[in-house]
């Protein structure tokens, strides 16, 4: 197993040479749905004996030229595509592979939780960009992507009903009965004993160090008065700092990792 | 196999596959035609994501929970951001650049940054032919443009200000980058010295990066000698002594006198004609000056034991900023280095009895001289320090080429291996070739006429006199900054410009050596008596 970052040069050392084809979309998604051994097509080059310039053309298999598209409207894909070849040019290319280890059925794609190989697997020789030979199928496909980018992505909608139904000026209005009902169910809060409470805060101040007064009279369900008396006993205001307006607890009652302070 | 009609061509047929299980992601390494990068030759590469971003989008310093947490901060922070509209990126792995090493440490580096926009109209694949013949193609995951970074030191932003500002003025590109070098290095010798002032050092030296003297002492008496200067020539020039003069603060740490190294700021040649007798014995017409000299010559032994190093690259400072002062005064040419210099040693010999004081003087330009035309020659030259200099000494007052290309190797010599060739032989005479430059430096400056440096004779109607005994009394009562004291002479009061009262100043208190204490940050000196 190579060690993380190092970079298996097999490929290079081999010079092996690859060729870099540009893919129209729709080729690439009738590929992607090709069954078996993934056999997608055939590739043809025609040398021109002493001239040199070789054609290249590639034919899809039949099978992968059902294109489905939205709203069951089928269309074939063409058949033909010739390679435009061009020169490598002003670039160095080189590929290079990321194997995400520890996945060994390689079906699903996430990082790998080893470290990732890398392999250089060649250079690029020859750059080639795959066109499709034109025909009326070609036209047809295009014609319905165009269809389908010129939808906007955002839709106006009617709502079937209206949001509210009260149009009228209303004395006071639902939501806020239901508001006040609750809280009269509630009930204003009640003193618990002081050592309940002191319990409730210093487990409260276990999980955080600083707290709101409003978050403490929550979790407390203490009167606001009533627990400002016990905080004051055990905790501190903090004004100033990072931590405004916040209650914390003294030192001394303080029981963090890293400070070594008794326990109350 | 179908075949076309002409009998020449040959048409083979290859099947294409698209693997459909493949782990592995293929990505696009691109390098630059002009990089001339030979991936067979490779014999070794590390590559790994350069994660120095994470630490930007991070953010993650308060706990989440237990010692130092808040009830609810994220919601909180959370909301805080939703309010304001501020997006924050994620930070992904799989976008940041990669680090690729060849070779190993000795090796070329290269940074590969992924090209956007690729993979979104349309899919690039890779076509590799199997041992069966057939194609495989496999999608391009990503692109990378790879470009090579330089292990080269190059000069930050504001360095790069300041040496564009002089291009049209600078000759010698080579040393640029030379004293650069030699400025760290003292600087890491600073560090390595002192460890008591390493922490402020540092800050310094930190500053100095940007060219940001912190140093008050420094500052004040440069800025005020630079501001003097100015006036001489442009503003490129006086940037150039305030980087030059920069490289001189580690000497200031190191040694007791600040005051020295103002004196050899102002060296704008005025004080020229004032050329003091202070390493001879003979008597010069005034008292002040045999006061001086026993003093002087007090400071040469110890000088000698303590400061032969710095003095090497004060010298060497020195020299750039003379070099620098003369380039601009006298618009360029190699010559002029040698008019100047011929100049001074006309007016010095005429004021002065000993022939050292010429010989260092020449010493000194000829170096100056030799060392802006032979840069690349100082590199070659080493080891022949000390006995080249010192045999050069005495008894040639003129120009001789040979003798100055020695010196001038030496002195190049010296500046490279800086503390490594402490040899006695050479601190004398750097100390004396400091010395002496540094009091030629403040006399051009001034008047024509032989002239005290402790000011006696400066103009009569003046309430405040620049007198040794004044700065005494001053620096007796309490501490102060050199700020301080220059604001006690007031140019108006005192009648001496700005620049003599810099001068003057700093060889009254290197005469008087006084104490150093650091008050707030500012250094001041004060005097127990």
């Amino acid at each position: 197993m190579s060690e993380k970052g190092e970079v298996d040069l097999t490929g290079a050392k081999q010079n092996t040479g690859v060729w870099l084809v540009k893919v129209p979309k729709y080729l690439s998604q009738q590929w992607a749905k090709a069954t078996g051994r993934g056999e997608v097509g055939k590739l043809r080059i025609c040398k021109k004996g002493n001239q040199g310039k070789p054609e290249v053309s590639f034919t899809l298999n039949e099978e992968l030229t059902v294109i489905e598209g939205l709203e069951d409207k089928t269309v074939s894909a063409p058949r033909d595509h010739p390679f435009t070849m061009q020169a490598v040019g002003g670039q160095i290319l080189a590929v290079f592979t990321e194997n995400s280890s520890g996945e060994s059925d390689g079906s699903s794609s996430g990082a790998g939780a080893g470290p990732d190989k890398l392999s250089l697997e060649g250079v690029v020789v020859q750059r080639a960009e795959c066109r499709p030979a034109v025909s009326e199928s070609y036209m047809r496909l295009k014609k319905l992507q165009i269809e389908e980018s010129s939808k906007p992505a955002r839709l106006s909608q009617q709502l079937s009903k209206p949001v509210t139904n009260n149009y009228k000026p209303v004395a006071n209005h639902e939501y806020n009965r239901e508001y006040e009902r609750k809280k009269k169910e509630e009930g204003k809060r009640a003193r618990a004993e002081k050592q309940q409470v002191l319990d409730m805060l210093f487990s409260a101040f276990e999980k955080h160090q600083y707290y709101n007064i409003k978050d403490l009279v929550d979790i407390t369900k203490q009167p606001v008065t009533y627990l400002k008396e016990i905080l004051r006993d055990i905790g501190i205001y903090n004004i100033k700092g990072t931590h405004k307006n916040t209650w914390e607890l003294r030192p001394e009652y303080r029981h963090y990792q890293g400070e070594e302070k008794t326990d109350e | 196999m179908t075949s076309l009609g002409s009998s020449s061509s040959s048409t083979t047929e290859y099947t294409v596959r698209v693997p459909k299980n493949t782990s592995k992601k293929y990505n696009i390494m691109a390098f630059n035609a002009g990089d001339k990068v030979n991936c067979s030759a490779w014999t070794q590469a590390r590559m790994e994501r350069d994660m120095s971003a994470r630490r930007i989008y991070g953010e993650e310093e308060t706990p989440e929970s237990g010692a130092g947490s808040e009830f609810g901060k994220k919601q909180r922070e959370e909301a805080r951001r939703k309010k304001f509209g501020i997006v924050t990126r994620e930070f992904k792995a799989e976008d940041q650049p990669w680090i690729l090493k060849v070779n190993g440490k000795a090796g070329k580096r290269f940074k590969g940054v992924k090209k956007g926009g690729v993979t979104e109209n349309a899919s690039y694949y890779i076509f590799t032919q199997c041992p069966d013949g057939a194609f495989e193609a496999f999608p391009v995951h990503g692109w990378y443009n790879f470009t090579p970074q330089a292990k080269h030191r190059t000069l930050t932003a504001e360095e790069a200000e300041e040496e564009w500002g002089r291009r049209n003025k600078v000759v010698n590109h080579f040393s640029i980058m030379l004293q650069r070098r030699l400025r760290e290095q003292d600087r890491g010798d600073d560090e390595e010295d002192e460890s008591g002032k390493s922490g402020k050092k540092k800050k310094k030296g930190g500053g100095r990066g940007g060219d940001l003297l912190i140093h008050d002492l420094e500052d004040d008496l440069e800025m005020s000698s630079d501001d003097s200067d100015s006036s001489v020539g442009e503003d490129g020039a006086s940037k150039a002594k305030t980087k030059k003069a920069a490289g001189k603060s580690k000497t200031k740490k190191k040694q007791k006198g600040g005051e020295k190294d103002a004196l050899e700021d102002s060296d704008d040649g005025d004080y020229e004609g004032l050329e003091v007798d202070y390493m001879s014995d003979e008597s010069s017409p005034d008292e002040d000056q045999v006061n001086e000299k026993p003093t002087r010559e007090e400071e040469h032994p110890k000088g000698i034991d303590e400061e032969s190093e710095s003095e090497e690259e004060s010298e060497e400072e020195k020299k750039n900023e003379e070099e620098a002062k003369e380039e601009e005064e006298e618009e360029e040419g190699k010559k002029t280095p040698v008019q100047v210099e011929k100049k001074k040693k006309k007016d010095s010999s005429g004021e002065s009895d000993s022939s050292d004081d010429s010989d260092i003087e020449g010493e000194t330009a000829s170096a100056l001289f030799m060392k802006k035309r032979t840069p690349p020659k100082r590199a070659g030259g080493r080891g022949s320090a000390g006995s080249s200099r010192t045999g050069s000494r005495p008894g040639t007052p003129s120009i001789d080429s040979a003798s100055t290309s020695n010196t001038l190797r030496a002195a190049a010599s010296k500046l490279e291996q800086g503390k490594r060739q402490g040899a006695a032989a050479d601190s004398p005479a750097a100390k004396r070739l400091k010395m002496e430059p540094s009091t030629q430096s403040p006399v051009p400056s001034g008047k024509s006429t032989p002239q005290p440096p402790s000011g006696k004779s400066t103009p009569s109607s003046s309430d405040v006199q620049l007198t040794e005994d004044a700065v005494r009394r001053y620096l007796i009562r309490k501490p102060m900054t050199t700020k301080d004291l220059l604001k006690k002479f007031q140019t108006k009061r005192t009648g001496l410009s700005s620049e003599q009262t810099v001068n003057v100043l700093a060889q009254i208190l290197k005469r008087l050596n006084p104490e150093r204490k650091n008050v707030n940050d500012k250094m001041h000196f004060y005097l127990t008596e």
